[in-house]
């Protein structure tokens, strides 16, 4: 007890003299940092996850071609889960004098729980949010079968043997999805006049989804609780599996901010380390003069424990509420750039940040600060005896043991941790060998060179160890910087390529051959910017090399069950075509050349080859309509489903398809204005089938737009608190510098010779940094572009300028600019506050 | 002198026959025997000391004089048990601290110890009185302000105790280091060159001090000093040589040595 206050009495008077400020700064930055990028990841993630909610209508989808068991309603209840459901299925409907094909949609009274209906008095134009599905006896139709019915918004439209007034005209629905899956034109309806209808028969091709929204956690508890029971009839889905294209932008929108928050934690650390080992050495006089009062090892380390669990807990609280606040700050400054809103951020982000502050506090203030009981009291006498070695082999093992620990913790992650940690590793094993080699030839360099340079680099060498460390920490803060910087141009390019700004957000399929040219001629003399008009015709595999396709089927799902990837069996829409599309990629064979002529070849898209291991030779049978053709495999390609285009499985020959009647499709950019042009095109061909996917383009762009603000702002915060990690190691050697330039000033030596060494010292420092960040950088963005990511590496030659430069003038300016002080003060007070 | 060197001699047999007993001695403060430091360097080992033998009686004053470099800062941290030596063993305060380890001997110096350094070895980050203090505070005595503000008034520094170290003078605070040394109650104090960082005048009122209060709380006092002054006010002068005891005189009129004389 006595002990505890002396602890408090000594940690006061500490905090008066202004001993405790660095580490309480920098254990508040680091909690401070992570806690700010957790919660605002954290509500971004939310945001995001809600406007991608949109896409499905829900945040979770039951579906199936039956309707669940009463059961799990009732749990979904039970877990405080929002409801509804819709059921489609494909029927003829009637107006007065036209028939059309058209795909039903019967919603119940909630749909949709996430995201907007809007609709409108008029086909393609105008449009305002409505919350609510129709209500029965009204039915809701999408703009495209306006003209091709001949109908307006009060007309009566028959559904199956009820009769249903068209009081709208349905211009989005938050989960049409995108592509080719759901082709006819829409009819909303409500679900309660479906019995009226009488088309649900048994037998009919119905699709039931269910659709539940609400707390995450019990989102989460009702997916453990269904997936047991969904059994092979039922599919259960959430925003990632549900949205085509927009699944992996938001995975690795995730691992990005999760990179970020790690990096963020690691430099935490290394701020703290350094401080916590300032704050060490700052005491070893303290120590061994207490030890010569009679204070016993055990008494230095009770002492120096509550020294830092107060600390910890101090630096933890001002560090969540610096988080709070900074993170409402950077919020309210984006609140213009971030269309959606924030939802309140939960308690983890406060958890995580506290935890990441103790465990850093553990990992890397502790062998500090345990080193001082070690201290000799015969210190007092001859200062340079009894000094303990700051690194040594249980710190690094702490502090590497730490950061792996906080990594995996913090991303739930292996392989990403992994990567990053080998990384940070090798680079630090492999960096500290070179800044040490980079640190003896500098002097020798520098014996030749003038006497600011010779004064600099004589410092530098002096301190070998301890320039080879800050190197090393520069470095590696330089290094997170960068790996941040090349990550985030490769994602943002990605995502810019996904989807280019007037791609062709409206495709036409059906056309009939003698279409082809009357519809080309009518789009570009509406100055429309069109595709070429591809072949299509749908028609499947029976035969590999021989092998009924369906046997093949069969075996490889009582093999692999149900997911195996594409059947070799499905019905597909074939095409042919002289060259490659421009995102395939042959990963096998080779394309056939522009003049080919000859056998009937194809071009299988990868993943249906790797799920049916077919290769390149491999005779192919395919049925299409009532005849057979044979073709051999001669390339296999890769294939971007999420760029919105018309993309094949199946591609053949030039020639090969001549023979079979075939319809044409062809895809084009409208702006939203030039949406009437529909209208003419739809009463003009009426059995071409439009489809518009400008809505979901639209979304996806959004959505892209979101998660790439994202991304820059967790880059701009880990910045920061990179610079502040800069500021923390320049200040742990201060001390030292700030002694050795006072000297030198009494000694007479001009401002100009004094700043000169400073600015040449830091800067040569920074420039080794800047070329082991790039060099650190490079390999891990390798190892994290092509493994994590999932993208293509590409070297980045001017990063090779830029890092050493970065490191050049970063480290020159802050350290110049932090200890500049020097030349401002009489030395004497500088020496007196060193004595 | 025959006659008292063997009385020295059995007295010391049988000190040394009590120490082994374990049992606390009433002369006897500091011995050392056969006593020697030897230290690894770059350039190989080096002997600091060798061969030490000397015994300081219960409130005796001893100088250890010598030239730089002769081992005398190294002598005072062994018999202060600041530091082990290579071999020999030492006794202090009736405590074998040769045979302690770190913890025990913190033990010893926090009950029978005190200070003086050079280089004054105040705690920056603490005010005057705070250091004046700290030791009692250590022990976990009460009342130890009150006896700090007393003794802070003894040495003259009662209106800067609210002062930190840097702000006071070099004898200033070496002012404060007296006081913190007697703060301990401490049965012995040892000073090395107590007044090698001050210039003559303020050194001669240091000693005057320390003096003063050696007397007043019957303090035995082993200090180290160039300061011929200072040797001469002791009881005895203990002279070492390249780490070896040349002289250990009782010498109650003054010490006088050439050797000294020379520096
Ligand atoms: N740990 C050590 N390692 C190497 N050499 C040492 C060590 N401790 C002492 N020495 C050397 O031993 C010799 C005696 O040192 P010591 O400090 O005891 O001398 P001193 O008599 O107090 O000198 P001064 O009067 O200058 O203070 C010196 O040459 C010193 O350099
Ligand atoms: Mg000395």
């Amino acid at each position: 007890m006595a002990n505890l206050k002396l602890a408090l009495k000594l940690l006061w008077r500490d905090w008066r003299a202004g001993e405790l400020s660095l580490l309480l700064a920098s254990l508040v930055i680091a909690v401070g940092t992570v806690t700010t990028i957790t919660l605002f990841i954290d509500r971004l993630q939310q945001a995001l996850v809600t406007e991608s909610s949109s896409f499905i209508a829900a945040d979770r989808v039951i579906s199936a071609a039956r309707p669940v068991p009463d059961e799990w309603l009732a749990r979904a209840t039970e877990l405080q889960l929002e409801q509804a459901a819709h059921l489609s299925f494909l029927s003829m409907v009637f107006a007065e004098e036209r028939a059309q094909f058209a795909s039903v949609k019967a919603v119940s009274s909630k749909y949709p729980l996430r995201g907007k209906l809007i609709v409108s008095d008029t086909p393609f134009v105008g449009g305002s949010v409505i919350k609510h599905g129709p209500p029965p006896g009204e039915v809701w139709l999408e703009s495209r079968l306006m003209p091709s019915l001949d109908l307006a918004v009060g007309d009566q439209l028959d559904v199956g043997s009820a009769s249903f007034i068209v009081s709208r005209v349905l211009i989005k629905e938050p989960d049409r999805g995108g592509g080719f899956n759901n082709l006819g034109p829409r009819v909303m309806m409500n679900l309660q006049d479906v019995p009226l209808t009488r088309v649900v028969q048994p037998g009919s091709r119905l699709t039931y989804r269910y659709l539940f929204a609400g707390d995450q956690n019990n989102l989460q508890e009702f997916e453990a609780w269904l997936s047991p029971r969904l059994g092979q009839d039922y599919r259960q889905y959430g925003v990632k599996q549900g949205i085509q294209g927009i699944g992996k932008t938001l995975e690795r929108a995730e691992r990005f901010l999760l990179l970020g928050g790690l990096l963020g934690v690691i430099l935490a650390g290394v701020a703290i380390a350094l401080s916590a080992q300032r704050f060490s050495i700052r005491h070893f006089d303290h120590v061994a003069i207490m030890k010569s009062l009679g204070a016993t090892s055990a008494k230095i380390d009770f002492l120096y424990l509550i020294v830092f669990v107060v600390i910890g807990i101090v630096a933890t609280l001002i560090g969540c509420g610096v988080g709070w606040v900074s993170q409402l700050g950077v919020v309210k400054l984006l609140a213009p750039f971030i269309p959606v809103a924030l939802p309140d951020p939960g308690l983890r982000p406060f958890l995580v940040g506290a935890i990441t502050g103790f465990v850093c506090l553990l990992a890397f203030a502790l062998p500090p600060i345990l080193k001082l009981r070690a201290i000799s009291p015969i210190r007092v006498l001859r200062r340079d005896l009894g000094n303990q070695k700051m690194q040594d082999a249980v710190t690094w093992i702490f502090g590497i043991c730490g950061s792996w620990l906080l990594m995996w913790w913090y991303s739930q992650d292996l392989k990403l941790t992994m990567l990053i940690f080998s990384g940070g590793v090798l680079a630090v094993l492999l960096l500290g060998g070179v800044a040490w080699f980079l640190l003896r030839t500098g002097r020798v360099l520098g014996m030749q060179a003038g006497s600011v340079w010779r004064l600099a680099l004589a410092g530098m060498q002096r301190r070998g160890q301890e320039n080879t460390l800050q190197i090393l920490v520069f470095g590696l803060a330089i290094m997170l910087l960068l790996i941040l910087v090349l990550v985030r141009t490769a994602l943002i390019d990605e995502w810019k390529a996904q989807i280019p700004d007037k791609a062709p957000n409206h495709f036409v399929i059906n056309i009939a051959p003698e279409e082809v040219a009357p519809i080309n001629a009518m789009l570009s003399g509406y100055q429309l910017r069109s595709q070429p008009l591809y072949p299509m015709i749908s028609g499947k595999i029976v035969e590999v090399n021989g092998k009924s396709s369906r046997e093949l089927d069969e075996m490889r799902e009582a093999e692999l069950g149900e997911q195996h990837g594409p059947r070799a069996a499905s019905t597909r829409n074939l095409t042919w075509m002289q060259s490659l599309p421009e995102d395939n990629r042959i990963v096998a064979g080779q394309w056939w050349a522009d003049d080919y002529q000859g056998e009937a070849l194809v071009s299988i898209e990868r993943d249906l080859a790797l799920a049916n291991s077919f290769n390149v030779g491999d005779e192919l049978k395919f049925a299409i309509r009532d005849s057979e053709l044979n073709a051999r495999i001669a390339s296999i390609r890769s294939v971007k489903w999420d760029n919105m285009k018309p993309n094949f499985y199946i591609i053949f020959s030039p020639g090969a398809l001549d023979d079979f009647p075939s319809t044409y499709i062809t895809s084009f950019f409208l702006e939203k204005d030039q949406k009437l042009f529909l209208n003419k095109l739809l009463r003009e061909y009426p059995t071409i089938t439009v489809l518009e996917v400008d809505v979901i383009i639209e979304q996806i762009q959004t959505i892209i737009n979101q998660v790439t603000l994202a991304v820059e702002l967790v880059l701009a915060l880990i910045i920061v608190s990179g610079g502040l990690v800069l500021l923390a190691s320049i200040q742990a050697s201060m001390d030292e510098r700030f002694h050795q330039h006072a000297i030198l000033r009494t000694l007479g030596a001009s401002r100009k010779l004094v700043m000169g060494s400073l600015l040449v010292e830091f800067s040569v420092l920074g420039f080794f940094a800047g070329i082991l960040a790039t060099l650190g950088a490079e390999v891990t963005v390798y190892g994290l572009v092509t493994e994590i990511f999932e993208l293509e590496y590409t070297i980045h030659p001017w990063l090779w300028l830029l890092g050493p430069l970065i490191g050049t003038l970063m480290i020159g300016i802050l350290g110049t600019l932090a200890t500049r002080r020097v030349v401002q003060i009489p030395p004497m007070t500088i020496l007196r506050e060193l004595a | 002198m025959d006659s008292a060197d063997t009385a020295k001699l059995k007295k010391r047999k049988i000190n040394a026959a009590i120490y082994f007993m374990n049992m606390h001695a009433v002369e006897t403060m500091v011995k050392a025997e056969d006593l020697g430091k030897t230290v690894e360097t770059s350039a190989g080992q080096l002997t600091i000391l060798k061969g030490i033998n000397l015994e300081i009686k219960k409130s005796e004053s001893v100088a250890i004089v010598g030239e730089s470099g002769s081992g005398k800062s190294t002598l005072l941290g062994l018999l202060a048990g600041l530091d082990t030596p290579s071999r020999g063993v030492i006794f202090l305060d009736g405590n074998e601290i040769t045979a302690l380890d770190e913890e025990e001997r913190a033990r010893v110096r926090g009950e029978s110890v005190g200070f003086v350094f050079q280089s004054f070895q105040l705690l920056a980050s603490l005010t005057a009185v705070e250091n004046v203090m700290l030791p009692a505070e250590l022990k976990g005595e009460t009342g130890a302000g009150k006896q700090a503000h007393a003794l802070l008034k003894r040495v003259g520094l009662e209106n800067r105790a609210h002062h930190y170290p840097r702000q006071l003078s070099g004898g200033e605070q070496q002012r404060v280091a007296i006081a913190r040394a007697f703060a301990s109650s401490a049965r012995i104090l040892f000073a090395d060159e107590p007044t090698g960082n001050l210039d003559t005048k303020t050194g001669g009122v240091i000693i005057e001090l320390l003096f003063e209060l050696n007397k007043e709380f019957g303090t035995t006092l082993v200090l180290v000093t160039h300061d011929t002054n200072l040797a001469t006010r002791c009881d005895r002068a203990i002279h070492i040589d390249s780490g070896m005891l040349i002289a250990a005189e009782n010498t109650d009129s003054g010490y006088s040595a050439p050797a000294v004389e020379g520096n």
